[in-house]
């Protein structure tokens, strides 16, 4: 009676039990784990599990040990230090999700689940979970890449808003771009910011834009509970987000919320007021670097044009020194003739003493005919003129 | 309006060629001139005294252009 012996150990063999139990016939321990252990990872793909956190134990390795349970059963856990090392430490009685891949340990026999991810479910956990799933899906994409952030424009001529048109943010947003770059022009977008239309509404709004010459982009929203923002968090708005052509400044919540939405954006600011002023210079301060400028222009031509000047200033020593002999020269000439027509002067020859004698015309008496008798006249002589008549 | 930044570097840009460069006077005074231009250009485009608001109302036909001003008071 009796089966032969395929693969194992049969059920209810009545004689034959010896023989199946004999060295040939029995499996390993190592056999039969390693055998569970393919049953299990081939039928168990890695799934979020949720649980009470017991038996935590953290090694020197900075590996974590512990149990998951619930009312009805639990199951041995282990998280290794690559994997946990950025998260805060659990205590036993923390109910959480992790994410994990169910396997055997072989050493021990222990069924147990190899943790890759944990979060707490006791604070906004669904919202988490939902959270770090998006973000996965965005991370595998490469939207989280640091090397995808664009520089933010230095003097932005159209800024864009996208945020709820009537809240404190767009007033912060437009008091603080009009104090510091008045330049630029501020396009408001308005979108629902919470409430169930939220999502398609901000989608909708950063769709418009993606059309519009715009430099710079702000997705402004005030603080809020983690469900307020949740149209921040979900992976259309963080995908419309990273699609935009223009550099995105996220300013969602309060600085200790992190959303998907501020995680995608190219920068993301603590506050509307911190988001304005990432997106504008300073006029003043432009206004200042303009004066260094005009001023560096002007001493740069000054130098530029020195040698010109110098040559200039050369070239007017040489004029100016010619002149002057020019002049020196003319100068002698002119005393010579001078001293020549001053020999000629009828005055010299009054001087030797000539007289002349004029009629009240002023006409010369040269002749006996000119002069009858009884005729007046006027002689001058060397030292002035007398009246005389003739006899 | 030519753009602020493209005014300003090229601004700068002169400023450069002619601090470092040795420049005919001609192209010196060129330089110079359109420096002091471009300046002139920068400066009045800051001296813009008021934020320009303009609101993209949320109709999903208006499609590309912001259409209308919003005046301080619209808020």
């Amino acid at each position: 009676m009796g089966q032969p012996l395929t693969e194992g150990p049969g059920p209810g063999a009545g004689l034959d039990l010896f023989a199946a139990a004999s060295t040939e016939g029995a499996w390993t321990v190592g056999e039969v784990t390693r055998r569970a252990r393919a049953v299990i990872e081939a039928g168990l793909p890695p799934l979020w599990v949720r649980g009470e956190i017991t038996g935590f134990k953290a090694w020197r390795s900075g590996h974590w040990y512990f149990s998951l349970r619930d009312k009805s059963a639990q199951i041995r856990c282990v998280m290794f230090a690559k994997q946990n090392y950025m998260l805060p430490v659990p205590v036993d009685g923390m109910q959480v999700f992790v994410f994990a891949k169910p396997s055997v340990y072989e050493e021990k026999g222990d069924f147990q689940l190899t943790v890759s991810e944990l979060l707490s479910t006791d604070r906004d956990g669904l919202w988490k979970l939902a959270f770090e799933k998006a973000k996965a899906s965005l991370m595998k994409d490469g939207l989280l890449d640091p090397a995808r952030k664009r520089a933010l424009p230095l003097f932005p001529r159209r800024i864009a808003v996208v945020t709820s048109p009537d809240g404190a943010v767009l007033r912060d947003i437009q008091s603080v771009v009009g104090r510091r770059w008045p330049v630029a022009e501020l396009i408001v977008v308005p979108a629902q910011v919470q409430g169930a239309k939220a999502e398609a509404s901000v989608c909708s709004a950063l769709n418009r834009i993606r059309r519009l010459p715009v430099d710079v982009l702000i997705v402004g929203r005030g603080g809020g509970s983690i469900e307020d923002l949740w149209a921040f968090n979900s992976e259309r708005v963080a995908r419309a987000v990273a699609a935009m052509p223009m550099p995105v400044i996220s300013a969602i919540g309060h600085e200790t919320d992190v959303t998907l939405c501020d995680l995608v954006a190219d920068y993301r600011a603590p506050t509307p007021s911190a988001a304005a002023e990432a997106a504008t210079p300073d006029r003043a301060e432009v206004l200042a670097h303009c004066g260094v400028l005009g001023q560096r222009l002007a001493r740069a031509l000054r130098i530029a044009s020195r040698h010109v000047v110098e040559r200039l200033a050369r070239t007017g020593d040489r004029l100016a020194r010619c002149m002057d002999y020019r002049l020196e020269t003319s100068g002698a000439r002119l005393t010579a003739y001078g001293a020549r027509l001053d020999a000629l002067s009828p005055l010299k020859v009054l001087a030797r003493g000539y007289s002349v004698a004029r009629d009240d015309q002023g006409t010369v008496l040269k002749s006996v005919a000119q002069l009858p008798s009884g005729k007046e006249f006027r002689l001058r002589v060397t030292d002035g003129e007398v009246n005389g008549r003739v006899q | 309006m030519a753009e602020f930044s493209k005014q300003l570097e090229r601004l700068e840009a002169i400023v450069r060629k002619l601090e470092s460069e040795d420049l005919d006077l001609d192209e010196a005074l060129k330089l110079f001139e359109e420096g002091v231009e471009r300046l002139r250009v920068a400066r009045e485009q800051l001296a813009q005294a008021e934020l320009k608001v303009k609101k993209v109302l949320e109709v999903e036909s208006s499609p590309s252009a912001p259409d209308r001003p919003v005046s301080p008071a619209d808020r």
